[in-house]
C-alpha cells in the first residue's frame, strides 16, 4: 500500500475527502518524484556493486560469519538476500512508505534466519554495511529518501 | 483498493524485479501528474456542497423527480440522493488521485444496481446528474484535472448501465 492508497483508506474510514494534513504529505511526496526516480534507478543498477562492496566491509567487520566461512552457497544466499533488500528499498522510495519492506521483507524474517542458523546480529552489521555502501552511489536528496527505510532494515535485526 | 504505485509494484515484486522499462515510464507519468491531482482533490474536498447543489441544480431540481411521485420527493429521499452524490463525488476523486479505479468497484458499485432496483431509484437521472457533476466538477478545478475526475466518474455511469 502507498502512501497515496494509505491516505485514501484513512479519508474512506472517516467518510470524508482527504483532510488538509493528508495532502500535505502527498503534495511533499510527489514534490521530489524525480529524486525517487533516480534513487531506485541507481541503487538498481547498482545493486551488484553495493552488496559487493557492502560485503567486503561486513566480512572486515564480522569475518567469522556463515557467508563468509568458504561455502559458496552460503555467500551466494546471504549476497541474494540483500539484493532483495536493495529492491525492497526502492519500492519504498517509490512507494513513499515502509509497507513493501514490512510486508515483503521483515514479516517474519527473524523466524526465517533463526531457522537458517543465520546470526541476526551479524546480519545487522551486514545491513549497516550495505546501507553505507548503497548510500555512496546516490545524491544527498536520493540518499535522504532512501535511507531511512536502510535504517528501519537494520533497526529490524 | 489498489493504486497506480501499488499496482505496478507488486507483481515486479512477484517476478523479484526492480520497477523498469514501461512500467516504471508509468509510474514516472503518474508521480508527475501527482500534483495537480493532489491540488484537484483538495479543491473538490473544500467545495463538495456546492458541488453538489449545483449538480442537483443542473440535473434533477426542476424535473418531475423532485415532485410528489417522483424519487426525490419527500425531503427524506431528496437528502438521501445529495448523499449519495456526494459519495460519487469522493469516490471518483479518490479513484482520481490514485489513478485507479478499484476503490470505486469495492465501494461504490458493488451492489449498488441491485440496491437501486430494490429502492426504486431510477437510472436515467441518476446518470444525468453525474454528466452535470462532470461539468461542475471542470468549472472548478479546470479542464484538465476535471477530465481525470470526469474518468472516474463515467466509470461509476458505466456500472449503473
Amino acid at each position: 500500500m502507498s502512501i497515496v492508497a494509505k491516505a485514501i483508506a484513512q479519508s474512506d474510514r472517516a467518510d470524508r475527502f482527504l483532510g488538509s494534513s493528508e495532502l500535505t504529505q502527498l503534495q511533499d511526496f510527489f514534490s521530489n518524484s524525480s529524486a525517487r526516480i533516480s534513487a531506485a534507478q541507481k541503487l538498481a543498477a547498482n545493486q551488484q556493486k553495493i552488496v559487493d562492496e557492502g560485503s567486503k566491509q561486513f566480512w572486515s567487520q564480522c569475518p567469522n560469519t556463515p557467508s563468509n566461512s568458504g561455502d559458496k552457497q552460503k555467500t551466494a544466499l546471504c549476497q541474494r538476500d540483500q539484493g532483495w533488500y536493495i529492491r525492497l528499498v526502492t519500492y519504498c522510495v517509490l512507494a513513499g512508505n515502509s509497507k513493501p519492506l514490512e510486508d515483503i521483507g521483515l514479516d517474519g524474517m527473524r523466524d526465517m534466519y533463526v531457522s537458517l542458523n543465520v546470526p541476526l546480529t551479524n546480519l545487522k552489521t551486514a545491513m549497516r554495511c550495505l546501507k553505507q555502501s548503497a548510500m555512496g552511489v546516490l545524491s544527498s536528496e536520493e540518499a535522504s529518501l532512501a535511507g531511512p527505510y536502510f535504517d528501519q532494515l537494520i533497526r529490524a535485526f | 483498493m489498489q493504486d497506480t504505485i501499488t499496482s505496478l509494484i507488486n507483481p515486479a515484486d512477484e517476478k523479484g524485479q526492480y520497477l523498469e522499462g514501461g512500467d516504471l515510464d508509468s509510474l514516472k507519468q503518474y508521480l508527475q501528474t501527482g500534483a495537480s491531482r493532489v491540488k484537484a482533490a483538495g479543491q473538490i474536498g473544500d467545495s463538495a456542497a456546492s458541488i453538489i447543489s449545483k449538480t442537483v441544480e443542473k440535473s434533477l431540481l426542476y424535473g418531475d423527480i423532485t415532485l410528489p411521485g417522483g424519487n426525490m420527493y419527500p425531503t427524506r429521499r431528496y437528502a438521501a440522493c445529495l448523499q449519495d452524490l456526494t459519495y460519487f463525488l469522493r469516490y471518483a476523486t479518490y479513484a482520481m488521485l490514485a489513478d485507479d479505479a478499484s476503490i470505486i468497484d469495492e465501494r461504490i458499485l458493488n451492489g449498488l444496481k441491485d440496491t437501486y432496483s430494490s429502492l426504486g431509484v431510477p437510472v436515467e437521472p441518476t446518470i444525468q446528474a453525474i454528466e452535470a457533476m462532470k461539468d461542475v466538477v471542470s468549472e472548478r478545478v479546470g479542464n484538465e484535472a476535471g477530465q481525470e475526475v470526469g474518468k472516474y466518474l463515467d466509470h461509476i455511469v458505466s456500472g449503473l448501465r
